[in-house]
């Protein structure tokens, strides 16, 4: 072979010229090489999924952020319009409401107790009830002064907006007229600058008829509420005692809200923080008023906190404890069956779900809610009980062991949204978790077989806790799953805009609720483009985004600190 | 590094025997003396094992005595470390698994009969596996693990388990300052020991070793190695090896398996100097497997 080089070339081409057939001409799509086509095709994907998502970012606080101007200049009309002072003796108004309210109730629970215990007639216990009736009318009329005040100085501060709502429009008709360049239609507009000092001087000259016809109203309590009446039903009494003790609590409110009445001030400008504290904590939403509208996201934070408790306590033991029969206990077989069962519950549209807690679960829990409980013996007289009831201690053993349970009226309220949410946070928290058990090293579990562990301890002792933090992550999958989930909580949750109140024990948790996913899917058809409220609700979804961003964020690092940890 | 409790330990046996040239295996010398033998153990009768539809073991008799190490040698697939996971029912684990005849007794009781409790059959008989597996807890909590399922809970007993248990297997003086620390953080021979130390902590009576040393570097080996003459003296030590130098360094008797068969058992001096079977001749001299 070394002599080949050297022979002489014959006739043919040459053996050792055999061609090394490595070349070739590339297919080429607009200049680009098959390969480099389809590097460009995925990474084009990626791209998108990354430029969209900061689109929607960026889309939300453009329409989100005008809304803290908007919402100052309406609280600087609020306070310039004089609604802030007439508000301060409204305050003071309800909170009287409310209290005449609570009479009524323990009324109404008598009547149930006399026509129902003690089998009396409804127009034998009505009779029973004449002096409580009488009391409770003295003490309702007690407020009539202050509220024939709020009444009169209401039209004012209404008509003063009024004025200034209408000037405003002036205002924008001529601007337009201006910009069209119809100079003789924009002069023939009539614009009126308010004096707001003149115009509030009728309510402001108020003041001090106020602060007396206070006093008086305090005292008429004081002295209304020295002759309380005999209760027929002694059970009742801790309730009648309750409210005296609301009314020394409502009487110490009277100095402070005198202050505020003689040091209000129209002209104070209202701090850029207010209108953020006022989005974040506020604790009313409310729209489309003839007075003032206020966006406060508390009470639909709260809805959607109390909400995801109720699924997230529900759908956690159902779903780990599944992912754990599933992964140890079950047989090939139930686990062919189960695993697709689960999972097919996230097929279900949450609509239908939605459906079935109206038609059906609202009305099966609501009249199991109505059964009446006995208190077993061992928790009468434990604190934490009196507090899950509702009840204070002694009323607690006074009437135990026949408490009536948590009767609520409500078809529709937290917990029937909670019960469905439930059932959509399952699949996704059973898939997660079964995955992090499944991660976890066989050699481990046999390890612990054969220091003679039995199947539960390895299972509590061993598996679950090298798996925790992939089953912490899968909850707060579960978790942003439920926040997230709007159909079920606009068709169940109720849909009342308040928060809930605390101290009515566990029954807290079948109030009716709104939420945040529901109240956008609510109002966004109906609001003004560009108008406040419309802002309101585009802040209402940042919120909603970070805290899904938020829970995401959290969810990814532990699994990463996870797989470091078995590695 | 050397530690005291193991260095003074060391010079009996990592003596190189005085072995004839022509043996490729250094077999301990007739003159090691050991201590009695109360006599057989675990007594393995006419065992058939499948697994499914196969068939792993097939009419293995074989009697193991107390207070040695059996050795269990063959190769790949031959059913040694099948008869291994039978000795503490480890095979229960895995679906389909099956002794279709014969028994195994342990002190005279059948550990496959009816009212046998796996979980108390498995607390005297540890096991070590292949491949480290310390649980991702501390090296404290890793040695308490078997003892807290027991109830144990009396710190002032943990603390002393622990320590006996840490010295027992050599690794005390290593891991004394850092108890709480992850047995995960540890080196891979450190990790093996500190299996053994778990195993030893629920005193069990007898401990199996399903290859410990074959994931482990020469140093860690012989680390190990020397720790199996030392726990001979209190527990019955079974080892599955394919190291045919491992086991004719630490094995006082030696199973050869074949096929799921028993082919010989003997002596591990006589299984290496001669061996009555051909087959078992031609795989300690290396001629196949």
């Amino acid at each position: 072979m070394s002599s080949a080089p050297t022979t002489p070339p014959t006739e043919k081409p040459p053996e050792s010229a055999k061609a090394f057939p490595i070349l070739k001409e590339r297919t080429r799509f607009f200049g680009l090489t098959l390969d480099e086509t389809i590097r460009a095709f995925f990474g084009g994907n990626a791209i998108t999924a990354v430029v969209v998502l900061a689109l929607i970012t960026f889309f939300l606080f453009k329409e989100g952020s005008a809304f803290f101007g908007l919402n100052r200049e309406s609280v600087t009309l609020y306070r310039k319009a004089g609604l802030e002072y007439v508000d301060y003796m409204r305050a003071q108004q309800e909170s009287h409401t409310a209290l005449t309210r609570y009479l009524f109730d323990i009324r109404l629970r008598a009547v149930s107790e006399l026509t129902g215990k003690d089998g009396l007639s409804v127009a034998e216990a009505n009779a029973r009830l004449t002096a409580f009736d009488d009391f409770a009318g003295r003490y309702s009329d007690t407020i009539e002064p202050i509220r024939g005040m709020v009444s009169e100085l209401t039209d004012v501060a209404v008509s003063i907006k009024d004025k200034y709502t209408i000037n405003e429009d002036a205002k924008t008709e001529r601007a337009q007229f201006l910009a069209a360049g119809m100079t003789a239609e924009a002069d023939a507009v009539r614009i009126i600058e308010i004096d707001f000092k003149a115009e509030l001087a009728p309510l402001v000259g108020v003041t001090p008829v106020y602060i007396e016809t206070a006093n008086g109203v305090a005292t008429a309590i004081t002295e209304v509420l020295a002759s309380p009446p005999a209760l027929p039903v002694p059970a009742l009494d801790y309730r009648l005692t309750r409210f005296k003790e609301l009314n020394r609590q409502f009487l110490a409110t009277f100095p402070e809200t005198r202050r505020l009445v003689e040091t209000w001030d129209f002209q104070k400008p209202v701090p850029v923080l207010d209108t953020v504290t006022g989005f974040l904590f506020g604790r009313q939403w409310l729209t489309a008023s003839f007075w003032q509208d206020w966006y406060g996201i508390l009470p639909l934070f709260i809805g959607s906190l109390m909400v995801s408790i109720i699924a997230l306590t529900l759908a956690v033991p159902l779903g780990v404890g599944a992912a754990i029969y599933i992964n140890q206990f079950a047989s090939l077989r139930e686990q062919r069956v189960i695993k697709p069962a689960i999972e097919f519950i996230s097929a279900i549209p949450s609509v239908v779900l939605g459906f079935f807690g109206i038609a059906v679960l609202g009305s099966v829990l609501r009249a199991w809610s109505q059964q009446a409980l006995t208190l077993p013996e061992f928790l009468q007289g434990i604190p934490l009980v009196s507090w899950v009831l509702g009840l204070p201690l002694h009323a607690l053993n006074a009437i135990a062991p026949h408490i009536p349970g948590f009767p609520f009226s409500e078809r529709l309220n937290s917990l029937t949204a909670g019960c469905l949410l439930a059932l959509i946070a399952v699949p996704t928290i059973f898939t997660l978790a079964e995955d992090a058990l499944n991660n976890v090293p066989r050699s481990f579990k046999e390890a612990s077989f054969a220091l003679g562990a039995s199947r539960m301890q390895t299972i509590m002792r061993i598996i679950v806790p090298a798996s925790l933090s992939g089953i912490v992550s899968a909850v707060l999958l579960g978790l942003g799953r439920v926040i997230g989930e709007t159909m079920v909580v606009l068709l169940c949750a109720g849909n009342r805009i308040s928060i809930p109140d605390f101290s009515e024990g566990l029954s807290v948790f079948v109030q009716p609720v709104h939420t945040m996913t529901g109240i956008i899917a609510q109002e966004m058809g109906e609001v003004v483009r560009g108008s406040i409220h419309y802002r309101a609700l585009f802040m209402v979804g940042l919120v909603l985004f970070f805290l899904a961003l938020l829970i995401n964020f959290f969810a990814q690092k532990i699994v990463r600190k996870y797989r470091i940890s078995i590695g | 590094m050397v530690t005291d409790i193991s260095s003074s330990k060391t010079t009996p046996h990592m003596e190189t025997p005085a072995a004839p040239a022509t043996f490729k295996v250094n077999v301990p010398s007739s003159s090691t003396k050991l201590p009695a033998t109360t006599g057989t153990l675990i007594d393995i009768d006419n065992l058939d094992f499948y697994y499914g539809a196969k068939q792993a073991l097939f009419d293995v008799n074989l009697k193991l005595d107390d207070k040695r190490v059996t050795a269990f040698i063959g190769p790949s697939g031959c059913g040694k470390s099948t008869l291994l996971r039978c000795l503490n029912r480890m095979n229960d684990l895995i679906d389909g698994t099956e002794v279709k005849r014969g028994s195994i007794k342990i002190r005279g009781v059948d550990i496959y009969g009816k009212n046998v409790d796996a979980i108390e059959l498995r607390k005297r008989v540890g096991m070590v596996f292949q491949k480290s597996n310390p649980f991702p807890k501390s090296i404290y909590e890793n040695i308490a693990y078997g003892l807290r399922i027991q109830g144990q809970n009396n710190k002032v007993r943990l603390d002393e388990i622990v320590e006996k248990s840490l010295r027992g297997a050599a690794l005390w003086e290593e891991v004394k300052d850092r108890l709480h620390e992850s047995g995960l953080g540890l080196s891979g021979g450190q990790q093996q020991r500190l299996c053994i130390a778990r195993t030893i902590a629920v005193s069990p009576e007898v401990i199996l070793m399903d290859e410990p040393c074959s994931a482990l570097d020469p140093i860690a080996t012989a680390k190990v190695e020397e720790l199996i003459h030392e726990l001979k003296k209190e527990f019955t030590i079974i080892i599955v090896t394919h190291s045919m130098q491992q086991a004719a360094r630490c094995s006082d008797k030696t199973a050869f398996f074949y096929m799921g068969k028993l082919i010989e058992y003997d002596d591990t001096r006589t299984i290496f100097m001669n061996p009555s079977n051909p087959q078992t001749e031609a795989y300690v001299s290396g001629r196949f497997g």
